[in-house]
């Protein structure tokens, strides 16, 4: 019984001073700028699943959510949605905007870090252009 | 050592009792969604799930403490608009960054994962549909600076 309690103090000691190995989103740092772009809303007409996330999560874009155009980025146009709170995960959890280009998701665009997170295959989205 | 049990028992039932919150419902409290200064935005913390009720962190926006993240509880402030972390620290600190606007309200909900002696209590951004569907339960546990600046 002494042996196990001396061995758990000696494993809590040598543990508490190691750090966790937190995972993070890896993000390209980016700053969006205004667009010249004519067509401003889309709404999507079928949800929208993400699978390929970091850390593993995935999410999906809700059939029936309008998007607005909030500013652009070499890759694509940012666009985000008050009808939908999206963001992305590992450790942390950040806020993400949407980026479209010829209809389709190319990766995000987190606001507060402003870094852009590519999705490796684009996904085409199932649009009405409002305006 | 069944008596002994007993009191264990006791006392850890106790322990968890008094680590959930003991405020007013949010159905009786009934807060305004919205900031009454339109030049502000609020956001909403809550803590909907028992889980880890004995760990209750210190809640930190943008390096100033607003409250606890207590067990069943609530808690809410309004700020201007801008880019916003809140970070809650157990043996990890784990974040949570959203932009908030004039007139917005945002909801933070806290839920806890499992570490290696203590939980993670961590916070994520949840749409106001889901989070005013968790929080009717909760109870108001009074954030600091509700409505500074």
């Amino acid at each position: 019984m002494g042996r196990i309690f001396v061995l758990l103090i000696l494993v809590v000691l040598t543990t508490s001073g190691c750090p966790f190995n937190l995972a993070d989103v890896r993000f390209l740092p980016t700053e969006m700028h205004a667009s010249a772009k004519s067509e401003r809303t889309f709404t999507l007409t079928k949800d929208v699943e993400i699978s390929q996330l970091p850390c593993g999560y995935s999410r999906t874009l809700r059939n029936g959510t309008s998007w607005d155009l909030v500013g652009e980025l070499p890759k694509g146009a940012i666009y985000r949605s008050k009808d939908q709170s999206l963001t992305l995960e590992c450790s942390n959890v950040y806020e993400a905007y949407i980026v479209v280009a010829e209809d389709s998701l190319v990766g995000f665009y987190l606001p507060v870090e402003k870094g852009f997170v590519p999705v490796s295959d684009p996904i085409r989205l199932p649009v009405i252009k409002i305006r | 050592m069944e008596r002994m049990l007993r009191w264990v028992i006791c006392i850890g039932f106790s322990m968890l009792l008094s680590s959930c919150a003991s405020g007013m419902k949010f159905t009786q409290a009934n807060p305004s969604l919205a900031p009454l200064n339109p030049e502000l935005g609020r956001i909403f913390f809550y803590r909907p799930s028992m889980a880890g009720a004995a760990i209750r962190p210190d809640v930190m926006l943008n390096g100033e403490k607003v409250g606890d993240a207590i067990s069943h509880g609530f808690f809410y402030v309004d700020r201007p608009a801008g880019n916003y972390e809140v970070i809650t620290s157990t043996e990890v600190s784990r974040k949570v960054s959203f932009v908030l606007e004039n007139g917005q309200t945002r909801f933070i909900r806290f839920k806890i994962s499992l570490g290696f002696f203590a939980g993670h209590v961590y916070g994520e951004l949840v749409d106001q549909s889901v989070g005013l569907e968790e929080i009717q339960e909760c109870k108001y546990t009074g954030g600091s600076n509700q409505s500074s600046k």
